[in-house]
């Protein structure tokens, strides 16, 4: 699956535009946490496990998601939190290119196997 | 929209868990047919997309926040069932590494916005574009209403399974259907709705203008 291969010289023109284009809006991301800067969360995500049963949910887990809210724990601060949101949301745009990439070629492989 | 670890009781979670797996097992299938060359690539970024998109959260007059999903965008370019498999990769990054939604109501988040989202947004889109005709207006309409569509009857969804809690199973969302219905809705029938309407008919108008070749890549309609 020759599209696979996202190396620069092979990605097409438009691509590349779509991709700059995303590249604009992960700088501009951190405005996603400071126009709601301690405003509140979105309706019913007031927090992991506080309102609900602990008994079973993981909330070990939820406690440990390595950046906890798209942000780097400690980075309080307005210009250090922007600064992990940006972080987060290159790792998080990376994984999901990842990740959708290894899918894919599970399913070729899934595919190759069937014929 | 993304509802975290606590909030639903055991039996909800297994139950959309559930109603999951056959979507997740046929949204696969449909990809292993369906994309190609072209539209895997382009399915790696419209998930990146949506990613960043629902990073972009503002305040709702209510006192919470809001955010889209894209959801319906990746309908239209690649079908429903690309937007299933991209939105729950997004959706299992959002809540293992950014604890963004919860584990065990990752069926459930699945079930609103990468399965109910998506297919009511494109559905709608088809079903506004043969009421419109085929122009690029009636494109970017249809691809607005059925953004709109799409993500209130997610936030629906949820608001509903929120509110189911109280009568089922004591100790989880302690707010009834009267209360999560009007609280979700509002969010997405005055903020969340406009947004994703306004984005995703940009884009779809913008590729239909530039690129119309990339809207028929992937989005072959038989079986949805």
């Amino acid at each position: 699956m020759q599209g696979l291969h996202l190396r620069g010289d092979e990605m097409e023109a438009w691509m590349k535009k779509a991709w700059i284009a995303i590249g604009f809006f992960v700088l501009v991301v951190p405005l996603g946490i400071l126009v709601t800067w301690s405003y509140g969360d979105a309706w019913g995500e007031w927090g992991s496990v506080s309102d609900g049963n602990t008994t079973w949910t993981p909330k070990e887990y939820s406690g440990g998601a390595p950046l906890p809210d798209y942000s780097i724990p400690g980075w309080e601060n307005k210009l250090m939190a922007s600064v992990g949101y940006w972080i987060s949301a290159v790792i998080g745009i990376i994984m999901s290119v990842v990740t959708v990439l290894g899918i894919a070629k599970a399913v070729e492989l899934w595919k190759g196997h069937n014929e | 929209m993304h509802i975290p670890d606590g909030y639903l009781g055991p039996l909800t979670c297994l139950v959309m868990y559930a109603v999951m797996a056959p979507i997740w097992w046929l949204a696969a299938r449909a990809m292993k047919e369906k994309l190609g060359d072209k539209s895997v690539p382009m399915l790696a970024m419209l998930t990146a997309v949506a990613f960043l998109v629902m990073m972009f959260n503002w305040p709702v007059p209510d006192g919470t926040t809001a955010h889209m999903v894209g959801g319906t965008l990746i309908a239209i370019i690649l079908g429903p069932w690309a937007a299933v498999i991209g939105i729950t990769v997004a959706l299992v990054i959002q809540a293992f590494f950014f604890g963004d939604g919860g584990i065990t109501a990752l069926g459930a988040n699945s079930f609103n916005m990468a399965f109910v989202l998506p297919f009511v947004g494109y559905y709608v889109y088809r079903g506004m574009k043969k009421v419109l005709g085929d122009g690029p207006s009636s494109e970017m309409i249809a691809a607005g209403v059925g953004a709109y569509a799409g993500i209130n009857v997610a936030a629906i969804a949820a608001a509903i399974e929120f509110g189911i809690q109280p009568y089922i199973s004591s100790g989880y969302c302690p707010y009834g259907l009267n209360l999560a219905i009007p609280a979700m809705a509002f969010a997405h029938l005055t903020t969340a709705g406009p947004v994703a309407a306004v984005v995703t008919s940009l884009v779809i108008g913008y590729m239909r203008k530039n690129r119309p070749d990339l809207l028929d890549a992937g989005a072959a309609p038989a079986g949805g």
